[in-house]
């Protein structure tokens, strides 16, 4: 009996700060993407300018770590079993790799272009790989921050 | 090649559905398979557990009796156990049933809780508390017959087995404990109580016949269920998940099957100082 309420306690509590937590995220994510906007960071090794334009290229990285609510790893725990499309760790990726991007960004100031864009992903935490433990992601993204001498 | 900043709308890599509906089906699901999984083997139980031979219940009964055979016999437990006989010998024989065990043993151990235990071949636990708080031999008479009911109705094997059948359930479905599996575990168990809340009234009904079949009157019946509600002040809700019904629902059914097949209420007979020790 003790062990329902305490279930339901924690499910509600995961439901409802993760919720807010997440909005809150995407909200900060989205107002940051367009600052940025005219920071472009591709994928691509080579651009169309000659080596001679280049100011200052510096080795560029961000990394977020986020961790799952207690009614998500529930959510999936339950899809564990059935099989599917986990959909309760989709924000979770996608929150973190953006932010990563956004850190990456910050970091490279006045740059014109970030080259040679990577991002990385990895279970975080003492408990990452063990059951019963609640895990977090971690996202690191770098690149070459490559900034243009001024004409 | 320009570049020019172009802002993107919407999110692919993020599900539009919900996920307290995705909850609600996945948990359905799952209930409603583990639930027709444990009916289903629970039902099979049932069936083994009325065929099964007394020699094998006297094998499992053997292994309690190890551990209670040690418990010296006191002035109590020989005159409880003198009680017992004599009600065992007013059990109806019925030719379709397997047979009871051949004989009822009576262990009195110390503690403080009033309890009594039906355990596999023929043996019956009684908590000294319950000698010892006892207002009447009747009382005391209804508590015995009430154990015999469980003997009768093998709901002793019976719980034994249920108990089984979840625990493979749980490590079949789940492999180990999980949060999950916990979770649902719980709830079964609570439906398993009010399986095993019916068990404990059709042993108060039967223990009523076969005490009017011994006495001639059911004098007494009531008596310990009154005494437990008088202490527990537990709410109603708290016994939503007990193993055992309200008290004051199993007064009520049992004066009513007392109204019903009209039953006499004698005097009743009071303990001998045997039992206050």
């Amino acid at each position: 009996m003790e062990q329902i309420i305490i279930f339901i306690i924690l499910a509600v509590l995961g439901y409802t700060a993760g919720t807010l937590a997440e909005r809150k995220h995407y909200r900060s994510i989205e107002t940051r993407e367009r600052r940025y906007l005219n920071l472009p960071a591709v994928t691509t090794k080579k651009e169309s300018f000659k080596e001679s334009e280049v100011e200052n290229a510096i080795l560029v990285s961000g990394n977020a770590v986020i961790s799952l609510d207690y009614f998500k790893r529930i959510l999936a725990g339950l899809r564990n079993i059935f099989g599917g499309e986990v959909v309760s760790y989709e924000t979770l990726i996608d929150r973190a790799r953006r932010e990563a991007i956004l850190r990456m960004k910050e970091k490279a100031g006045r740059a014109d272009v970030i080259l040679n864009l990577r991002i990385e992903t990895s279970s975080i935490g003492q408990t990452a790989n063990k059951r019963n433990t609640i895990g977090s992601i971690e996202a690191i993204a770098y690149g070459t921050a490559i900034t243009l001498k001024k004409t | 090649m320009k570049y020019v900043p172009k802002e993107l709308r919407g999110n692919v890599n993020v599900s539009r559905t919900s996920p307290l509906k995705e909850f609600a089906i996945l948990l359905g699901g799952i209930l409603g398979i583990v639930i027709v999984v444990y009916a289903a083997l629970g039902i099979a139980l049932d069936l083994v557990v009325t065929s099964l031979p007394v020699s094998i219940e006297q094998k499992l009964g053997s292994l309690y009796s190890s551990v209670y055979e040690d418990s010296e016999v006191t002035p109590a437990g020989t005159a409880l156990q003198l009680m017992l006989d004599r009600l065992a010998a007013e059990i109806p024989t019925n030719k379709d049933s397997v047979q009871p065990p051949p004989e009822y043993k009576i262990h009195i151990i110390a503690n403080t809780r009033e309890n009594a235990l039906a355990l596999p071949g023929g043996n019956i636990v009684i908590f000294s508390a319950l000698v010892k708080g006892a207002g009447s031999k009747n009382e005391l008479a209804f508590v015995l017959a009430h154990e015999l009911g469980h003997f009768a109705n093998r709901d002793h094997l019976r719980g034994l087995g249920r108990r089984l059948v979840l625990l493979a359930a749980s490590a079949a479905l789940f492999g180990g404990d999980s949060r999950v599996s916990g979770f649902i575990m719980n709830s079964l168990l609570s439906v398993e109580m009010k399986f095993s809340q019916h068990q404990e009234s059709a042993a108060d009904l039967w223990a009523l016949d076969l005490l009017n079949r011994r006495y001639g009157h059911v004098a007494g019946a009531t008596d310990f269920f009154k005494r437990m509600s008088k202490q527990e002040n537990r709410g109603r809700f708290s016994y939503y998940f007990a193993t055992h019904p309200f008290p004051e629902n199993r007064i009520r059914t049992l004066e009513k099957k007392i109204e019903e097949k009209e039953y006499l209420l004698k005097d009743k007979t009071l303990l001998d100082a045997v039992f206050k020790n």
